[in-house]
């Protein structure tokens, strides 16, 4: 704790975040040690890494989602407070497509879904977002933020309305139940999901700094004026940047039924940890949303695996990001891989 | 000028009579009652969200939490303590400002979209703690709250929100109308200016907290009194996406738009719970708040200060601000 009070006015490295975030992590560790000695995670290594993998599996996931929203922010300068719903619709798409036919890999799903969510994004950007680009609405910040909180809203009642309050879940990937490697047990459905994830991610780091539409995002991104003068059409990218984001959020969605049921409010949970993950990770900054995503999933399972009460554990875990978050954002609000503004 | 003055008060006297009036027509009908009496708790609450966010621009979506704060804190010392609801209802008013008062301290550097951000994460965080901790506080299975006092009836009921209504809506509109109300909008515009015309910034941030969230506490605590039992549910992030939706359509920007825009979306949306036309009988279920989420966002895309806005504004503010438009052209004229 002494070195994280220290370094607090300087921690403008991430580097120094990061190894200060480390440090003190070692630290609360070691402090959970001294008063818990009888800890599971205390006792077996093995039972740490365990969890520890787990989480960074299900944190790349995570992690997909998370790149989708700070993509938006990035280029356009908002949150996208719908962004939860977009991966909810992203599992049903994948969902209502697979109940077409008989016997198809859910991956199959995952560009349908892609492709569905996109085109929301983009109708949703023409109408809703283009008009305060072009300057034709007052208080544009205050107006951003409710607009998608509206768009999620009216996502998140229509889907309740068409699917109904029912749990639903699509085939696994895999049929097999465990993989063992070593003293890790690791659950190959996950796997899958989470090389999606990977895979995915590496496709759009890809298309973002070796395409020339890629470039043109990431300048926009930087300076709108400049990006204009070389030729770029700062609206275009806009457009293309919230129905890339919304495409991301919904694969993920797609990525993920196959492993978690789904109901209509499974949005509200996504979105509240895609907030956390960008925050932290730095708000527009795609390595951000990448570490973060995964830090989240190590906090999560590590949280949730080494609580003192199991099944409390399980319950807060949503809650030990959360608290990461609200940290970061009173200690540091530019995250770990954030620029200044 | 003077003419118009009397109009608008003469509108809102109409208005309070007709309120005070209508459970003479009601009576037969506690269900009726009981819907009124929810739609004046949502029109305190997209109201004072209303102050919060429209004219102080603090875009908090905590408001439920505090809703929470109010009520959990009465019903908690009402079962372990046995205090009365009054006492109750005055503790858990102070702890809600209290908890605002240490929102409103931290969020002093978080601007617009990570106030957002910072504030569901608060409410979240509470929502779980409150299902997690379910030994002390009942968790999902909600806790339950004694009557406002032995025998009460759903006209009593309906006659003690409607005054806490009446009352926290002069409040805000004295508020608004005050010096406070001129410094918290000029926050608002822009809040570098404002601090270098001599605001306290951080005075009006902490204190705008503060008593919105005292306002919300209040009714809280008193309204899940009448309800007999709160739950988690009431926290989530869907309930206050609720009020702001209301406050957004009645007008984000006027405190008694914000409150006949609740109360009108509150009260049509119980109405058309089912409908039945020509023997059709329709279930609307969730496609009602999916209506109500698209009317939300064209709203907001093409009456940005809400619905309602035409007639108050017709009502209240037209005349004077023709005058003055008048006015600022003649003298632009005079000197060119």
């Amino acid at each position: 704790m002494v070195p994280l009070w220290y370094f607090t006015p300087n921690l403008d490295r991430w580097y120094w975040a990061g190894g200060t975030g480390v440090l003190s992590a070692v630290e609360l560790y070691g402090l959970f040690a001294i008063t818990q000695p009888d800890n599971l995670c205390v006792t077996n290594a093995g039972y740490v890494a365990n969890q520890a993998s787990n989480g960074l599996i299900i944190g790349s996931i995570y992690a997909l989602t998370a790149v989708g929203l700070t993509l938006i922010y990035s280029v356009q300068g908002i949150v996208s407070f719908a962004h939860g719903q977009s991966y909810m619709i992203g599992g049903y798409a994948s969902y209502y497509f697979l109940q077409l036919f008989t016997d198809l890999n859910p991956i199959v799903g995952v560009p349908v879904a892609g492709l569905v969510t996109m085109l929301i994004g983009f109708a949703f950007e023409r109408l809703f977002l283009r008009p305060m680009h072009l300057g034709r609405i007052e208080r544009a910040g205050e107006y951003a933020i409710l607009i998608t909180f509206g768009f999620g809203f009216f996502l998140q009642y229509t889907a309740l309305a068409i699917v109904g309050p029912f749990s639903q879940k699509t085939d696994t990937y895999l049929e097999s139940g465990s993989l063992h490697l070593g003293p890790l047990n690791l659950i190959p459905n996950r796997l899958v999901a989470a090389a999606v994830g990977m895979v995915l991610i590496g496709i759009l780091l890809y298309f973002i700094n070796h395409t020339w539409t890629g470039k043109a995002l990431r300048a926009v991104s930087m300076d709108k004026q400049a990006a204009a003068v070389t030729g770029i059409n700062p609206l275009t990218m806009n457009t293309l940047a919230f129905g890339i984001g919304t495409m991301l959020a919904g694969m993920s969605g797609a990525a993920l039924i196959p492993v978690f049921t789904w109901v209509p409010w499974v949005g509200m949970l996504a979105s509240t940890r895609s907030y956390v993950i960008i925050v932290l990770g730095g708000l527009g900054s795609i390595p951000g949303a990448l570490a973060g995503g995964l830090i989240i999933g190590l906090v999560e399972a590590l949280g949730a695996g080494c609580y003192p009460d199991p099944s409390r554990g399980a319950a807060y875990k949503t809650a030990f990001g959360l608290i990461l978050f609200a940290l970061t954002l009173l200690l540091r609000p530019t995250g770990l891989f954030g620029r200044e503004s | 000028m003077k003419h118009r003055i009397d109009s608008r008060w003469i509108a809102v006297a109409v208005l309070v009579t007709l309120l005070v009036l209508t459970p003479l027509y009601l009576k037969r009908s506690p269900y009726q009652m009981a819907v009124l009496t929810g739609a004046f708790f949502y029109a305190i609450l997209a109201s004072s969200w209303a102050l919060l966010a429209g004219i102080a621009g603090q875009f908090s979506f905590a408001h439920m939490a505090f809703v929470g704060i109010g009520a959990y804190t009465a019903g908690l010392l009402g079962r372990d303590l046995g205090t009365t609801p009054l006492v109750g209802i005055l503790a858990g008013t102070l702890m809600a400002g209290l908890v605002g008062l240490i929102i409103g301290l931290l969020c002093l550097r978080l601007k617009a979209a990570y106030l957002a951000l910072f504030t569901i994460a608060f409410s979240e965080i509470l929502r779980i703690v409150i299902v997690t901790e379910f030994e002390f506080t009942e968790g999902s299975n909600g806790l339950q709250l004694s009557k406002l006092w032995e025998g009460v009836t759903g006209t009593q009921e309906y006659y003690v929100t409607l005054a806490l209504l009446l009352g926290s809506m002069a409040l805000m509109y004295w508020l608004a109308g005050s010096r406070f109300g001129l410094f918290v909008r000029s926050m608002r515009e822009d809040e570098e200016a404002a601090s270098a015309m001599g605001v306290n910034v951080v005075r009006y941030k902490v204190m705008i907290f503060v008593i919105t969230s005292l306002i919300v506490g209040l009714a809280g605590s008193v309204f899940y009194h009448q309800v007999g039992i709160i739950t988690p549910n009431t926290m989530e992030i869907l309930q206050m996406s609720m009020v702001i939706a209301m406050a957004v359509i009645g007008g984000m920007e006027s405190l008694l738009g914000a409150a006949i825009g609740a109360f009108l979306s509150r009260f049509g949306l119980e109405m058309l719970r089912e409908i039945n036309i020509l023997g059709f009988h329709l279930e609307l279920g969730a496609w009602r708040y999916a209506a109500f989420g698209l009317l939300l966002i064209f709203t907001l895309r093409f009456a940005q200060n809400g619905l309602l806005y035409p007639i108050i504004d017709r009502l209240f503010k037209r005349r004077a601000r023709e005058e003055t438009v008048a006015k600022r052209v003649q003298e632009t004229e005079v000197e060119s």
